[in-house]
């Protein structure tokens, strides 16, 4: 059984689409992230999966749970973290997430000594009795994300887990949310931060303008562009054109250029088998590597393969 | 139950500490019931009504009574605003228990602000009786759930426009008070207010409570056509108010 499932899950306003028609789906124990510019469907998938939204036609699931017709036991087992830390002005971050663990169920005790301990590894100690409304929007997100970290869900839904966050901060959010998964959650990030989706999912579904793009590891998302790692060579050799010929010759390389006379620029489609066919190449042509540097493309590059658009075109 | 009580307390607890705008309230009531009214009485010498002051107090309860449900309309479109409603809709709480919660939190905040000025206008009008009290909250809560429903049913307003929302509520305010017997008897009203007075409810709630407290019921109107409207009120504004409010907030609307 899939942690989750969407078939054919569509939310319309009025003759706008949010999400037109989407399958999907997460495996147990997984960490997904959705990767997609502003307006590309994300945080209403995640709505929809929180019961918050219901959807205009289509069908989907949590743990087997139709989050339409039983949205109460759906929300039982989630727990979110939304992409706008908001609401609670005038209680006190200690008192609000005391709040979240009881309403969640999270026994007294263990929620008290939980909390101690996020707010210490989150660096929210000195600002647990202030009031929310006095807090930086940093630490209002970390905030946000601890609610998650207390109720320690079967599912736990993170919408932009660390906007706003600073890179320590951001650092620690991502290893707390790994901590999740070992304990056997199953995770869905949305994010339009490269580095974010490259550190913490296990798969990534790109979605675009409300539609499903594609879906895969990181891994494999970057193998599948054509020529999309790039090899850069300065070799010392007599015979360059005849080297490039040689060079070009070798299985997934898309295209060799020669900007200068020992300088190789070569588009490959994945780098670690194309570099030791190319230093056997170059050992029987009696040429002499100087530098090899290795460039992967970034999801920026697959959302822009996949959908010829750049994650932060709709931004502008 | 527990968590409604949990999320009642949750959110009433920082109105508490300190009671500023609890006090505040009871403040403004004895000022206006201790000053004006013993003025605004000797102005007042209709033989019909008596003592003005009573009548003046029992209005300024009704008053009270239709800010407070008014609040807690706007306080669920505020919450969907500042983004607690989304937050407060994933909690693991159904969508009847969420808008119990909600509803109980408007009475219980309503009893907290009419505590003073309800017992000192009973004791104004030296009628402090266990059957005054009870039968007073009762309408006054009948009064406050249709308000506070006919509120939530205006809330769709204020997901197109919360400036156009609160320009609408605070007009609508004006009117619903103004147009009724809240400080003034149907008798002597001319008769095209006497026709827009019937459709205000704060008509039937001002008129009910009085004849509860032993007003004179000739000044009155029919109490059992009072407690008719108001049950009705309160049924439909909030059966609708919530209906259109959970299509809204959960997008099926929009569809």
């Amino acid at each position: 059984m899939f942690a989750v499932e969407t078939q054919k899950l569509t939310k319309q306003y009025g003759k706008v689409y949010a999400l037109k028609k989407l399958d999907f789906t997460i495996d147990q124990n997984e960490i997904m992230v959705l990767l997609g510019p502003n307006g590309s469907g994300k945080t209403t998938l995640l709505l929809i999966l929180a019961t918050v939204l219901k959807p205009t036609s289509g069908k989907a699931e949590v743990m087997g749970l139709d989050v339409a017709a039983q949205p109460t036991q759906v929300r039982k087992l989630l727990g979110v973290a939304f992409q706008e830390a908001r609401g609670f002005w005038r209680h006190k971050p200690a008192d609000i997430l005391r709040f979240h663990a009881s309403v969640c169920g999270v026994p007294k005790t263990k929620a008290k000594s939980t909390i101690e301990d996020l707010f210490k590894d989150l660096e929210l100690w000195d600002a647990r009795n202030k009031l929310f409304m006095h807090l930086s929007g940093g630490q209002a997100k970390r905030l946000e994300v601890s609610k998650v970290l207390v109720q320690r869900p079967k599912f736990a839904i993170l919408d932009e887990p660390t906007s706003q966050v600073d890179l320590r901060g951001k650092r620690q959010i991502w290893e707390k949310i790994r901590e999740l998964q070992e304990e056997g959650s199953t995770i869905l990030v949305a994010t339009n931060e490269v580095r974010e989706a490259e550190y913490l999912a296990d798969r990534v579904t790109v979605l675009d303008r409300g539609k499903f793009v594609v879906s895969d590891s990181v891994r494999r998302l970057k193998d599948s562009i054509a020529g999309g790692d790039i090899v850069e060579l300065e070799i010392d050799t007599s015979e360059p054109k005849s080297l490039e010929k040689a060079l070009n010759l070798i299985e997934g390389t898309v295209k060799i250029t020669n900007a200068e006379e020992n300088r190789f620029k070569a588009y490959v489609s994945m780098a670690e088998s194309w570099v030791p066919k190319m230093t056997e190449i170059c050992y029987q042509n009696k040429a002499r590597i100087h530098s090899i540097r290795i460039t992967e493309p970034s999801l920026d590059d697959v959302f822009l393969h996949f959908t010829g658009r750049t994650l932060r075109e709709d931004d502008k | 139950m527990r968590n409604v009580v949990r999320l009642i307390w949750f959110d009433l607890k920082p109105e508490l500490s300190p009671p500023v705008w609890i006090v505040m309230e009871w403040a403004v009531f004895l000022v206006q019931a201790g000053v004006y009214g013993a003025i605004i009485s000797q102005l007042v010498t209709n033989p019909s009504i008596g003592d003005y002051r009573q009548f003046y107090s029992v209005g300024l309860v009704i008053m009270i009574t239709f800010d407070m449900a008014s609040h807690t309309g706007r306080h669920f479109v505020e919450h969907a605003h500042e983004g607690r409603l989304p937050y407060l809709l994933s909690l693991p709480i159904s969508r009847a228990k969420l808008f119990l919660t909600i509803a109980l939190q408007g009475a219980t905040e309503l009893a907290l602000m009419l505590a003073v000025p309800l017992t000192v206008t009973l004791l104004i009008i030296g009628n402090l009786t266990w059957i005054s009290v009870v039968a007073c909250i009762l309408t006054l809560f009948f009064l406050g759930f249709g308000v506070a429903g006919l509120m939530l049913g205006l809330s769709f307003i204020a997901f197109k426009s919360s400036d156009l929302y609160t320009a609408m509520v605070t007009g609508l305010s004006a009117i619903i008070i103004r147009f009724s017997t809240v400080l003034y008897p149907f008798i002597v009203l001319p008769s095209q207010y006497a026709s827009a007075a019937a459709f205000s409810p704060l008509t039937y709630g001002s008129d009910l409570v009085r004849f509860i407290l032993g007003f004179d019921p000739a000044i009155l109107l029919d109490p059992f056509y009072a407690v008719a409207v108001l049950a009705g009120l309160a049924a439909s504004t909030l059966g609708l108010g919530v209906f259109l409010a959970q299509r809204l907030v959960e997008g099926v609307k929009s569809a």
